[in-house]
């Protein structure tokens, strides 16, 4: 008599295990909470470093102070992406769009530095150094490939968004892929 | 007579190259390992942490492993050790390992190796120009270069070089 109300129990905790397996499996979502993602193709982490870490690192490799302060005038965020398929995943950093609401934010390229460095008297080094550690313009990821650094904007005060496109496949023929950050803040130091 | 040598010699790891060919090929290359289109190495002289001076143009008839680094990059501080392990597994003819340190002070490539790589003993790029001529896909990596001096192998980033599947392929490459 006992038996089916245990075969049932049985049966609703093998459901119960898989459950979360099954639902885990095939969807990925598009807009993630907080900041990382991560679906069969694609892992990315958004790593958000504040003004005192950013001058931390900086002036440990012999950055002068004027140059931080350009760096700190701006807003770093720094992804690190990491494709997991066995296709090319495009990193173009200008199909990215960082945006407010209907307000489209800019990004602060490459060629905006060289000009803060001769202002700021930055030898050749520490260009080189700085140049390394911004993210790629533009990246044919291949499998297994990761790969970080950081995207500039100006300064925000206000929360926003980063929506990222990523073509797929070697001739950019595949689906493409896109991932919405929500909520995104350029940080300041804690009290 | 040293020249017929040095021919003869070039000629005998050429043989061994063209010899593994067929065993690279039958294998699958390890993660994250891409084929290059064999052109020749861009030049590389650069004075290493000792103020030795070393040319690549002087390194034909080994193979070289030419890995793009810095101190301040997380995956290149993980992938260190790991080449540190393998320096005592290949014969300095066979396989060159060479380190290139992009764009940092002598101090802290020193305090970091004494550490991590007291073996290696590595090239200098204080201005980074180097590594931006080489164009490496980003920090860390790893080129491998053949005994005629041709791009063959870019390893993308850091990659566990002890590790069986690595190490193995390093070994078929050489000829061991």
């Amino acid at each position: 008599m006992q038996r089916q109300p245990m075969i049932c129990a049985f049966a609703t905790l093998l459901a119960a295990l898989y459950l979360p397996v099954s639902l885990a499996q095939p969807e990925p979502r598009p807009t993630p909470s907080g900041l990382r993602y991560e679906d069969d193709s694609l892992f990315i982490r958004i790593v958000q470093r504040s003004p005192e870490q950013l001058t931390a690192f900086y002036l440990g490799r012999q950055f002068n102070q004027a140059a931080i302060e350009h760096i700190l005038d701006t807003c770093f965020v720094t992804p690190i992406i990491h494709n997991k398929t066995f296709d090319v995943l495009w990193l173009e950093l200008d199909t990215w769009q960082f945006s407010r609401g209907d307000e489209q934010i800019p990004r602060i390229k490459r060629d905006y530095w060289p000009e803060k460095w001769d202002r700021s008297g930055l030898p050749q080094a520490q260009r080189s150094t700085f140049g390394w550690t911004l993210m790629p313009e533009k990246r044919d990821l291949r499998r297994d490939e990761g790969v970080g650094g950081s995207v500039v904007i100006p300064w925000q005060q206000q929360p926003f968004t980063l929506r990222m496109n990523f073509h797929t496949g070697a001739d950019k023929q595949g689906p493409l892929k896109t991932i919405v950050f929500e909520d995104i803040q350029c940080v300041t130091d804690t009290p | 007579m040293r020249n017929r040598h040095a021919l003869s010699r070039a000629a005998v790891y050429a043989c061994l190259w063209f010899a593994a060919l067929p065993a690279l090929a039958a294998d699958p290359l390890p993660k994250g390992l891409l084929v290059l289109d064999g052109r020749a190495a861009p030049p590389l002289v650069l004075n290493d942490l000792d103020g030795e001076r070393w040319d690549i143009s002087a390194a034909r008839g080994r193979w070289l492993f030419v890995h793009f680094w810095a101190t301040w990059c997380g995956p290149c501080r993980k992938e260190m050790p790991t080449i540190q392990a393998i320096v005592p597994q290949f014969d300095a003819t066979q396989l060159e390992i060479v380190l290139i340190n992009t764009a940092e002070t002598e101090d802290t490539v020193f305090a970091f190796l004494a550490e991590v790589a007291p073996d290696i003993t590595p090239l200098m790029d204080s201005d980074g120009l180097v590594t931006e001529q080489w164009q490496p896909r980003g920090l860390p990596a790893t080129f491998f270069v053949d005994p005629q001096g041709r791009l063959q192998y870019l390893a993308l980033g850091g990659r566990p070089w002890d590790s069986p599947e690595y190490l193995e392929f390093v070994q078929r490459l050489v000829g061991q």
